[in-house]
């Protein structure tokens, strides 16, 4: 996006205050303590970030000055050609150059005494050469000190001028000095431009913005032009010339056919001769200003012939961009800005002419092509003369008279009112648009306190349909309550099978307390192999009885579960019975005896007597902290309980081995210096 | 929205506001104790540039209310003789400008043979040796300690070439040879940015001397062929002799003196 307003450029400071900006900064943003003592590289870096620090800000302001300021010949050539002649091309593009001068030679005297510093052997060499490369890049801003002065004027100006868009929908008035251009711009915009009674009122481009069928339009008054050569003009005029060079507007070249501005019309005349060059391609719209001091008809017929002609010429617009020569409306307007008398007549004429050429241009374009071949209007030629009319069936179109019948018959409330009296007389029946079953109920009178009581409170619309649903619902319930009757119950049972249902219950009851003990202790300690059954409670003898319960004989189980018993674990083999005595008989006889003596013996194997017993874990001794047995077992008790739920589920607890990290990052990361991956 | 000179528009449509000219008055008034609080706040770096800038005004009115008052006060004329003004008898003798320069050549010649030169710095602060030189350790264990680099600024001729390390003695870091000297030609008090040819004469001895050691005081033929100076014979010269003034591996670069 090419910047066309001047106002974002940066301030551009003089050249003592950029000095003093650029050293300052240096000062705060540098390290600033520094001794004797420190190693010679370190002063060194100390002196070249300094003459680095600074040459690097130099650098960047001289850059921002040199990007911000508009390269002339980038912009359009209206701002291009305008700041040419306000500023002098040649003395800016000078000014430019100079920065960007200074700043190449900044970066060199930084670069020369960067390299002489690596060879600084002393704090006070380091220092004299930091003094000496800042003090040079000071001389060189000074120098261009009148440049950037020139700079900032050239930028304060710069950011005043109007925002001209020189794209935009654009209406530029121009003539004489004094004929009435800001008068007008005035009048159709709010540009509140001076208006005085002297020439030169107006020095520079001024804008204003009007609206036409909704569009926006830029309207741009400028200086007056007097009728001399080129070269004499000066800036003020040349800014109009400008302008008018540049701009693809709609150009209103203004007459003052009274005189009263100091010049006659044959001067006036000439000037549209002289720059007649300037409105090629454009829109031109003469326009006769201050009617209300002398009418049109009222000039001489020598003026007169100077106005047509000047008519004629500008009809070679209308005719150059394809217009009729015949149609000369919009050509030659007149007008009075004081007695704003065809002031929007003006005013319309040029935007609609500007409006019309824009469409045209837009239309000769190649962009528009893109777009036209992509759509197409199907317009079919007819075949023979038969009218072929669209068909409407009789229906809809009586439908459609019915419709419009009824809408001029419906008679409003307004109109009774005129009818019967108009306002004031006629009071408006709300009664007689209430929606009710019969319309002669409409005017009854309905009482709203009854006996004391509100009516309002006792109505209930649909009281008869929700009784029915009640109803319904009563019988529904009636229905289900008699299909329950059918349920089980004792008395049709035998007495057996009451019996069988009994104990059915019985056992049912049964299980399910047993369950729930058996939960309940499955809850409180950790469910373990049978082995670790340190009660007693597994026994052979409690096997036997559930299973003859069960109507089983238990002898074989008991005897293959007495047989892997614990009492003849720690015994890998029974004794060869030949070692006893040989003969084959003796097993079938002495197999119970020789069983009960080996387990008595074994028994005595494994029971030491010499240990002695125990404490209980509940008896409290002196030093734990307990008052008694009681308190102690009931302190184990409350401990077990704890921990109870988390040892069911396994979960970590207190007591458990902890390896808080499994990976320790002094032991994985890094280099490894001597000693083992595990401990170091 | 405002354009152009806005404000000027309107001063001339509404005039000033009604307090604008005491508003001024007072803030001129103002103006002198703002000055003073900034004065005495201002510290560090701040505060210097400050007092400079102010000193600088100050001197500055001074000087204007000084030549105010010279005008109107009356004074006797100085009788100060004038450089080059002659006594009325002595208006019609010619002046002897050829021979005197005649004798002129004559006698830098004889001070050429002689070494000696008056120059605009007769006495030099000696140099060290230590400090001209830097001791460079050499050899594989760096116990050798026979290579020297010096460690002021230097000029070496255009065609130098370095001998093999094994025998180069003394080392002339190429960042910090010189070979452009600011000349100052003292009668028309202008500075040129000469080209040097040669080290004349080290006042620190032979040796610097054939090293091309620029310190101050150094005598350095430079090229004037740029001046246009021309020999009372007619030809030009171009090379001249300049003492250097300044001590060029601080400052980084040499500003010498011509002599004329």
């Amino acid at each position: 996006m090419v910047q066309y307003n001047f106002k974002k450029i940066t301030v551009v400071p003089n050249g003592k205050d950029f000095i003093d900006i650029i050293l300052s900064r240096t000062q705060r943003q540098t390290p600033t303590v520094v001794h004797k003592g420190y190693a010679i590289s370190r002063l060194r870096q100390f002196y070249m970030r300094k003459v680095k620090f600074t040459q690097q800000n130099f650098y960047d302001k001289l850059s921002t000055i040199i990007d911000e300021f508009p390269r002339l010949d980038d912009i359009h050539p209206f701002y291009g050609d305008l700041l040419h002649v306000l500023y002098n091309k040649d003395h800016y593009k000078l000014a430019l150059g100079q920065v960007n001068t200074a700043r190449n030679l900044i970066s060199k005297i930084a670069k020369d005494y960067v390299k002489l510093l690596k060879y600084g052997d002393s704090l006070y060499r380091c220092k004299c050469l930091k003094v000496a490369a800042l003090g040079r890049m000071c001389t060189v801003i000074k120098r261009i000190g009148p440049s950037l002065a020139y700079l900032e004027q050239i930028r304060q100006h710069m950011a005043r001028l109007p925002s001209i868009d020189p794209n935009t929908r654009t209406i530029l008035i121009c003539g004489y000095p004094n004929v009435g251009k800001s008068s007008f711009i005035n009048k159709i915009t709010r540009a509140d431009v001076d208006v005085q009674p002297y020439a030169f009122t107006t020095k520079s481009l001024f804008v204003g913005h009007t609206d036409y069928k909704y569009l926006r339009y830029q309207v741009i008054d400028t200086p007056g032009i007097l009728d001399r050569p080129f070269e004499d003009r000066n800036i003020i005029e040349m800014c109009s010339i400008t302008a008018l060079a540049h701009l693809r507007a709609a150009v209103l070249f203004f007459l003052d056919i009274s005189g009263s501005c100091g010049y006659s019309i044959a001067q006036q005349a000439a000037l549209f001769h002289s720059i007649k060059s300037l409105f090629m391609n454009k829109p031109l719209i003469i326009v006769c200003n201050k009617t209300d001091l002398l009418p049109l008809e009222g000039i001489s017929e020598e003026d007169r012939n100077l106005v047509m002609e000047m008519k004629a010429e500008a009809m070679k617009t209308v005719i150059g961009q394809g217009g009729e020569a015949a149609n000369d409306e919009g050509v030659l307007l007149t007008m009075s800005a004081l007695t704003e008398e065809g002031v929007i007549a003006v005013k319309n004429a040029a935007c609609e002419r500007l409006l019309d050429q824009r469409v045209e241009m837009k239309m000769k374009s190649k962009k528009l092509n893109d777009c036209l071949n992509r759509f197409h209007v199907a317009m079919p030629k007819p075949r023979d003369q038969k009218e072929r009319p669209p068909c409407i069936p009789q229906a809809v179109l009586e439908a459609r008279a019915k419709q419009a019948a009824e809408k001029e018959k419906k008679k409003t409330e307004r109109d009774l009112e005129n009818e019967n009296g108009g306002a004031g007389v006629y009071s408006a029946s709300l009664k007689k648009n209430y929606i009710l079953a019969n319309d002669e109920w409409k005017e009854d009178i309905l009482p709203e306190i009854l006996d004391g009581h509100n009516v309002c409170d006792y109505i209930d619309p649909d009281i008869l349909q929700r009784l029915e649903e009640l109803e319904r619902e009563e019988g529904l319930r009636q229905a289900e309550e008699a299909d329950e009757d059918f349920e089980m119950d004792g008395q049709e049972l035998t007495p057996e099978e009451q019996k069988a249902l009994a104990e059915i219950r019985r056992k049912k009851s049964l299980l399910i307390q047993q369950h729930r003990i058996k939960k309940s202790t499955a809850e409180s300690r950790p469910t373990v192999p049978r082995k670790f059954d340190k009660d007693r409670e597994f026994t052979s003898e409690r096997m036997g009885r559930q299973l003859s319960s069960l109507g089983l004989d238990p002898t074989m189980a008991i005897n293959r579960a007495r047989s892997r018993s614990l009492s003849r674990r720690g015994r890998k083999r029974e004794r060869s019975l030949d070692r006893g005595d040989t003969d084959g008989d003796a097993m079938d006889m002495d197999t119970d005896t020789l069983n009960k003596k080996l387990r008595t013996r074994s028994r005595s194997l494994s029971m030491s007597r010499s240990r002695s017993r125990s404490r209980p874990p509940t008896e409290a001794s002196p030093g734990e902290g307990f008052k008694d047995s009681a308190q102690k077992s009931k302190a184990i008790k409350i401990a077990k309980k704890a921990v109870k739920i988390r040892n069911k589920n396994a979960r970590r607890g207190e007591a458990d081995r902890v390896i808080p990290t499994l990976k320790p990052k002094h032991l994985y990361s890094g280099k490894r210096s001597t000693g083992k991956t595990q401990r170091r | 929205m405002p354009q152009g000179d806005y404000i000027e528009l309107h001063r001339k449509r509404y005039g000033y506001r009604p307090d604008h000219f005491e508003r001024k008055r007072k803030k001129e008034a103002r103006e002198v104790h703002k000055r003073s609080t900034i004065a005495q706040k201002a510290l560090g770096i701040k505060g210097k540039m400050f007092a400079k800038k102010r000193y600088a005004e100050k001197a500055q009115m001074k000087k204007t209310l000084a030549m105010h008052e010279e005008s109107s006060s009356r004074r006797k004329v100085d009788d100060d003789v004038h450089e080059g003004a002659v006594p009325a008898y002595l208006l019609d003798r010619d002046n002897t400008t050829r021979a005197k320069v005649l004798s002129n050549t004559i006698k830098q010649k004889r001070k050429e043979k002689a070494g000696k030169w008056e120059v605009p710095l007769p006495k030099v602060r000696p140099v060290a040796e230590d400090e001209m030189f830097k001791v460079l350790r050499t050899g594989k264990r760096k116990t050798k300690q026979w290579k020297r680099m010096v460690t002021k600024a230097t000029f070496v001729g255009a065609g130098f070439t370095r001998k093999p390390p094994k025998y180069e003695r003394f080392i002339r870091p190429t960042g910090l040879r010189f070979t452009k000297a600011h000349v100052t030609h003292p009668e028309l008090k202008c500075t040129f940015n000469l080209e040097i040819i040669g080290v004349k004469k080290n006042p620190n001895g032979q040796m610097y001397t054939s090293l091309g050691v620029l310190t101050k005081g150094t005598i350095i033929e430079v090229n004037v062929s740029e001046l246009g100076l021309v020999t009372p014979a007619g030809k030009v010269v171009w090379g001249k002799y300049a003492q250097v003034t300044n001590n060029p591996e601080n400052d980084g670069c040499v500003n010498a003196c011509l002599l004329v």
